[in-house]
């Protein structure tokens, strides 16, 4: 072994400086710029919305409303409201409510849910999750669950 | 003395061109192997395209503009007011489409000559990903005129990307900019159409051609046994490759204008995110993945899925260290070259089943509905509605 390979020279050190200088000040860049590019939390809208015109949907109706961003699907049936998410659990089409065969059906790849939102058919992994609906002095008001 | 001149000898008298000067004529009368033919053609046409599509695209950035509320409606601008504004649209929305095809069909000549084998297996890797970043400009190409079925296909696409395994849910966030798809996802897009995949494709492409040039073209003798192309044997670069590079060209470029001409792209409805039109299929180049991922259902179906629509793109990545054969010739690799026609043939028939599904065909004088997955069910006519059609 050399003396130079046991003992750091001036150049060894100046090139270590350079590699760890280039490295720390990359990295002190990256890291915000990465954190900019993260989407800034969004409530993307209220979180309690009223169903406009509900009062005037005859029982096997459905209206698409934005709760918080997302679609939700509000359906009035015999007994009162209901509403799920209108994001098909497959992939994140809009289903549509029919009121005949009293499914939840998916345009997208043929998919079709209950009246509680179960699947029935097609490949949609889970259920549509379900969300809270409030009729006060004859408004309908829609909340996540 | 000439203006010509003048510039030759203020140049000479700075710059060593005499050495710049040297290496060009070296490149431009280089000696290509004598098997080069018309299917040599297929990287300069992408280079054509990739320069096409840059001048159209900054053309349209003149007066599109990324904003939900503004986006729909300057492509309408562009297409029905602005001089010549239809053309340069549809010149760019179908050289996407050429490019991509264009792209395919050298890879495809690179693969059945073994051109990926060493020393070119970096050229190769680059050549990937040169693919790989051409589908990416159409995937965010495609959202920004902001109609229904953009808007619905790249939900549909980018809700695929929450199906990778474990950072899947992250992946679908930071691309759409938030949960759904709404301006933030047209600005994102916007940003890695226009700025971020230009720049890197024009550097990838740049070392590519580098690698391609150190290299040189391949000849069909064994890795390891290629001998250089003799100056007084092949083929000269300049003038005969480049005139029929010439003559390909135009050619393409006739078929760009007719295209545009004659199959105008529909600019379609402005995007509505609380009504789904039925039916979303993604572009043609994404079929045979969309395809493939129906047969994967269940809790964790769409995640093998999307590991098996991976599985192609890696096994390129892959493919010059797998196949560690010494010949080049197809005829002496028959192996690769079935490995190759069958996945060309499954990618092709997914791609025409993911087409024909969810719709009615007629084949042999019989209709059918062709299901989710691509099974034909005869539609039988009732008795009754016969009649009555008679």
């Amino acid at each position: 072994m050399t003396n130079t390979e046991k003992h750091p020279t001036r150049r060894g050190f100046l090139d270590w400086l350079i590699g760890i200088g280039t490295s720390v000040t990359g990295l002190a860049m990256a890291v915000p710029a990465l954190m900019y590019l993260w989407p800034a939390a969004r409530t993307g809208g209220s979180d309690n919305v009223e169903v406009e015109g509900a009062s005037d949907m005859a029982p096997g109706q459905s209206k698409t409303v934005q709760v918080g961003g997302k679609a939700v699907i509000v359906v009035r049936s015999h007994g009162g409201f209901e509403a799920y998410s209108a994001i098909c659990t497959h992939l994140g089409c809009l289903v549509q409510w029919d009121g005949t065969k009293r499914q939840f059906l998916c345009p997208c790849h043929a998919a079709a849910f209950d009246a509680q939102g179960r699947v029935v058919s097609g490949p949609p992994p889970a259920p549509l999750p379900p969300y809270r609906v409030k009729e006060v002095a004859g408004k309908v008001y829609v909340s996540p669950t | 003395m000439g203006l010509s001149h003048r510039i030759k000898s203020f140049l000479d008298d700075r710059f060593d061109t005499a050495t710049a000067r040297t290496i060009i004529d070296q490149q431009a009368h280089k000696r290509l192997p004598p098997h080069t033919s018309w299917f040599h053609v297929f990287g300069s046409l992408s280079l054509l395209l990739f320069v096409s599509q840059t001048i159209t695209g900054i053309l349209l950035l003149v007066y599109y503009r990324p904003t939900p509320e503004d986006a729909h409606q300057s492509i309408q601008y562009i297409t029905a007011e602005v001089h010549f504004g239809w053309l340069y649209r549809q010149i760019h929305a179908w050289g996407a489409t050429l490019m991509i095809l264009v792209v395919l069909l050298h890879m495809l000549r690179t693969y059945f000559h073994g051109a990926y084998k060493k020393p070119r297996e970096l050229t190769w890797i680059t050549g990937v990903l040169i693919f790989i970043l051409t589908i990416t400009f159409g995937f965010t190409g495609y959202l920004l005129p902001w109609n229904q079925i953009a808007f619905w296909a790249t939900t549909v696409g980018t809700e695929s990307a929450n199906k990778v395994p474990y950072i899947g849910g992250w992946l679908r966030y930071l691309l759409r900019g938030g949960d759904a798809v709404t301006g933030e996802t047209l600005s994102r897009f916007f940003v890695l159409h226009v700025i971020i995949l230009p720049w890197l494709l024009t550097g990838l492409v740049v070392i590519h051609l580098l690698l391609m040039r150190l290299n040189n073209l391949t000849t069909l003798e064994r890795v390891g046994e290629e001998k250089p192309v003799p100056p007084d044997s092949g083929i000269p670069f300049f003038p005969v490759h480049v005139a029929k590079e010439g003559v390909v060209a135009v050619l393409l470029l006739a078929v760009l204008v007719t295209l545009s001409v004659l199959a105008p792209w529909e600019i379609g409805e402005p995007a509505d995110p609380l009504s789904t039109p039925p039916h979303i299929k993604p572009e043609w180049y994404f079929l045979p993945s969309y395809q493939l991922l129906k047969y994967f259902e269940g809790p964790y179906g769409a995640m093998i899925g999307i590991v098996a629509c991976s599985v192609p793109f890696l096994l390129l990545f892959l493919w010059p260290f797998l196949d560690r054969g010494k010949e080049r010739h197809p005829r002496k690799r028959p192996l690769a070259v079935a490995f190759g026609v069958l996945g060309l043939v499954a990618a092709l028939f997914l791609g025409y089943l993911g087409h024909i599904s969810e719709t009615e065909q007629t084949f042999f004088g019989k209709r059918y509905h062709i299901d989710l997955l691509g099974w034909p069910h005869e539609i039988v006519e009732e008795q009754g509605d016969a009649e009555q059609a008679h």
